[in-house]
């Protein structure tokens, strides 16, 4: 059964279409990473699964749930899928613990105690228990990103969504952030990931995806995908970033 | 100590005289601030300034000719905000520790300052009598001087050498509020102040031992002060109550109103029209909002919304032009604007409360507003708009901020706004307040302004000037805090949306925040712009503070002829309003700081 799907998805910003028909399904634990060059469309595509953008034409359902104007819906599914931006987004005037506790306490109702445990418990598991009480700003990219993590899996999403959690790293602050997410893979969360780190794919993906100008060029298991890809623009597009 | 005292002398010696240019620069520019400065320090040393004007006219700088009975409406006012504040120092007792140095240094310089102006104060008091002559009276006798310097003079060593003992204790920050307000108040029973008034022969009774300020002011201030102290510890205890503390914003929110009618008005309510026509009025339409509130995300009733909203707005045109009471014409229009609103934040249990709190707050303002601000007022000041002085300049302040700053947050989050209309109306109320000025809106609502409200209803003119106030720096204020609200990245609104809140809940927990904090410079100067300008209202017949000061005291003629004694009085007047914004702004800076920490 699959939690995610989509039928022939389009999305135009203005005169320029930037998704032209993606249709995809997603099974429940599955790990799906998204690549492509920039300006392929990978980032409009996944915000288009918890309605950051709007998509014109074509259907997505998540979690038995059609996507559409009604807010109700929208709110609904977007307390399902929780999202990991490039630039963290974490809200700077609050501090790490207030940021992971504030959508439990406004959102999911919890009280205050009962989301800190919870925030607490999701710190240690993100391996930074000891910065609760600082500010994003005092923390290095890779903190902030696991923090970013943590905050996205208080909600205790079903889906996991990740645009380019590491491109805004420094290399060694990447691998610590792949690590969660790797054990987040392993936990059985259902992922789509837009990522460069072609071994991430490799080692953790159920399938490789290919975007290229709007379009899905190909979908394939990481097995095929990196040493046996079936169209040309995989070819092209892995000897350029390997 | 000694040695202490060769160290900063030679750090003294570093930073002034390091090298030939810059001994130099420290002389001359000694030489041209001492120059620059001579008249008014030859003003302060000498003998001949004359305090009494002020002094005596304390009760008219703070009041002006507000009628003496009702002074309790104006301590119980103060006394009420007293009160309010001890409860929430209490509630939001902070855990910041000042260091007893600090403390201790603290009470040195302010020590000093006393000094200062004890040495200054002026001996004898000439000024001339109801008969042309000129007569001297001592006012400050050398006893006094003595008495207030060498207590003072023994206070300042002690506290300045306390500072080499190791003595290291920390006070809560937020205790230290009352021990610096103890001083002034416990200095009230103390401090004599020489006044002069007429006895029933019309002869002058001369200084001491009269005392009518202090007198008539310290047993109400130390009343204030122990109910203030009172407060706050009632607040620590009240700390962990559920929901204490949207009690405490919305008591704030109402505090003024509350104060503001009291002050204006002795309760003159015709009760028949209050139960017959404004309790009901009041109750239907607060069960009109409630039930949009409720059903605005109902599938069926959504579908009609638009319908609906088309026959409120038809209902609320037809309604104005209509017999119907003054109350219910103005509640058509806020519920037609309500609407608007409604299903935009609606949308969460958490939304809804908080809609269904603020609609029950603006209807109960309204009416409130409307009863009393249509009743008769009850105090009659004959010649004046019921006070002047600091007590408008002050309320002209607060009341113009307090109103203003919400005002001004909604106008900006209007200006931003998806919808057309609500954009469009915002944009146009900034424009067109901020391009006229602020005298020509004065102008305005004293003469004007009746023209546009509908007819029975009359505020007084200080209510006239405070709506154009809360319109005019309502804009600024927009203006700034639109400022900051572009400066959030939209990654901050896509974070809040992708964790599931609603758009209410970004706005006031995740945006706002951060776009007030980046403009607090900004808006503190604003307010500040806005507390000096309510001098302005001098030129529409009000006399605030300033205006007492200059035009007032200075054609007084009784008990003694004080004309043409405008250099204390307008002395006495900067000093006030400076110690009120840079408290002001000291005050903002220590936000600042505090804030600094969450910045990036
Ligand atoms: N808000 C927007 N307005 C206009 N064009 C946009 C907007 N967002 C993205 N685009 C365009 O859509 C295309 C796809 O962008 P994006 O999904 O961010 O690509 P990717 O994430 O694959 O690099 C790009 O050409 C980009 O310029
Ligand atoms: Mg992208």
């Amino acid at each position: 059964m699959s939690i995610i799907q989509t039928k022939d998805v389009k999305k135009w910003f203005g005169d320029f279409q930037a998704l032209k028909g993606i249709s995809m399904d997603v099974a429940e634990g599955e790990v799906l990473v998204i690549c492509g060059p920039s300006g392929s469309g990978k980032s409009t595509f996944i915000r288009c699964i918890n309605r950051l953008e709007q998509h014109q034409e074509g259907q997505i359902i998540v979690d038995g749930i059609e996507l559409t104007n009604d807010l109700k819906n929208i709110e609904a599914i977007r307390s399902e899928v929780g999202m990991v931006f490039q630039s963290f987004n974490l809200f700077p005037h609050l501090t790490v613990m207030q940021n992971i506790t504030l959508a439990q306490i406004w959102v999911r109702k919890k009280n205050r105690a009962e989301a800190e445990e919870k925030a607490m418990e999701l710190l240690e598991r993100v391996g930074i228990p000891e910065q609760a009480q600082k500010f994003p700003g005092q923390l290095s990219g890779g903190q902030q990103q696991r923090v970013a993590i943590a905050r996205a899996l208080a909600m205790e999403p079903k889906i996991m969504l990740f645009d380019e959690p590491t491109s805004a790293l420094d290399p060694e602050m990447i691998k610590e952030v792949l690590d969660v997410m790797k054990e987040l893979a392993q936990s059985g969360m259902t992922m789509i990931v837009v990522t460069h780190e072609m071994g991430f794919a490799k080692e953790v993906a159920d399938r490789v995806m290919l975007f290229d100008e709007g379009q899905l060029v190909e979908e394939n298991t990481p097995e095929e995908f990196f040493n046996n890809p079936e169209s040309d623009r995989t070819k092209l597009f892995l000897s350029q970033i390997l | 100590m000694v040695d202490l005292i060769k160290k900063n002398a030679k750090s003294l010696q570093e930073s002034l005289f390091s090298s030939v240019g810059s001994a130099a620069l420290t002389i001359a520019t000694t030489y041209l601030v001492i120059n620059f400065f001579r008249g008014m320090l030859g003003f302060a040393l000498t003998s001949d300034k004359d305090w009494l004007a002020v002094l005596n006219n304390m009760q008219l700088y703070m009041v002006q000719a507000y009628p003496e009975e009702d002074f309790i409406r104006v301590w119980l006012s103060v006394g009420l905000t007293f009160v309010l504040a001890g409860l929430s120092i209490g509630i939001w007792r902070s855990d910041d520790r000042v260091k007893s140095s600090q403390v201790f240094n603290s009470f040195f310089k302010g020590g000093l300052g006393v000094l200062f102006f004890t040495i200054i104060a002026p001996t004898n008091s000439s000024f001339m009598g109801n008969d042309g002559s000129v007569i001297t009276e001592e006012v400050f006798s050398m006893e006094t001087r003595l008495g207030i310097l060498i207590p003072v003079a023994i206070f300042c060593v002690i506290f300045f050498s306390i500072r080499f003992i190791n003595i290291n204790f920390t006070v809560n920050s937020s205790d230290m509020v009352f021990f610096y307000l103890f001083i002034p108040v416990a200095l009230l029973w103390f401090i004599k102040l020489p006044t002069i008034q007429l006895d029933q022969n019309n002869e002058r009774i001369i200084p001491d031992p009269v005392m009518p300020i202090a007198d008539t002011t310290k047993i109400p201030w130390t009343v204030i002060f122990v109910s203030f102290l009172a407060s706050y510890f009632i607040g620590m205890y009240l700390k962990n109550i559920k929901s204490i503390k949207s009690i405490m914003s919305l008591s704030w929110f109402l505090l003024p109103l509350l104060i503001f009618s009291w002050i204006f008005k002795k309760p003159q309510i015709d009760m028949s029209v209050v139960l017959g026509s404004d309790l009901p009025i009041f109750g239907a339409f607060l069960l009109w909002g409630f039930l949009v509130i409720t059903f605005v995300n109902n599938s069926i009733f959504k579908k009609y919304y638009s319908t609906y909203l088309g026959l409120t707005f038809l209902l609320t045109l037809v309604g104005v032009f209509s017999g119907l009471p003054m109350l219910a014409k103005t509640c058509l229009l806020l519920i037609a604007l309500f609407s608007v609103v409604v299903p935009a934040v609606s949308t969460s249990s958490q939304g809804k409360r908080s809609l269904l709190i603020v609609w029950a707050v603006a209807l109960v303002t309204l009416t409130f507003l409307l009863r009393g601000g249509a009743s008769d007022t009850g105090i009659v000041v004959p010649g004046s708009s019921i006070f002047g002085g600091f007590s408008l300049t002050w309320l002209l302040a607060i009341f113009g901020t307090y109103v203003s700053f919400p005002l001004g947050v909604l106008l900006a989050l209007g200006r931003n706004s998806k919808l057309p209309i609500i954009r469009i109306v915002c944009t146009g109320i900034i424009e067109l307040t901020r391009s006229v000025p602020y005298i020509t809106w004065l102008f305005f609502a004293s003469v004007t302004l009746a023209v546009f409200l509908p007819a029975g209803v009359e505020f007084n003119l200080i209510v006239r000037v405070l709506m154009v106030t809360a319109f005019f720096s309502g804009a600024y204020f927009a203006e700034n805090i639109r400022g900051g609200l572009q400066s959030i990245p939209k990654g901050q609104y896509e974070a809040a949306d992708a964790i599931g809140m609603s758009p209410f809940q970004k706005i006031s927990l995740i945006i706002m925040p951060q776009a007030l904090r980046a403009v607090i410079p900004t808006l503190v100067s604003s307010a500040i712009t806005a507390f000096k300008d309510s001098s302005l209202v001098t030129i529409i017949g009000l006399f605030d503070f300033l205006t007492i000061g200059k035009t007032v005291i200075g054609n007084q003629s009784i008990p003694v002829n004080f004309v043409g004694h405008d250099r204390e009085n307008l002395i006495f007047v900067a000093i006030v309003y400076w110690i009120f914004t840079f408290t002001l702004s000291r005050r903002s800076m220590k936000v600042e700081k505090k804030l600094g920490l969450g910045e990036r």
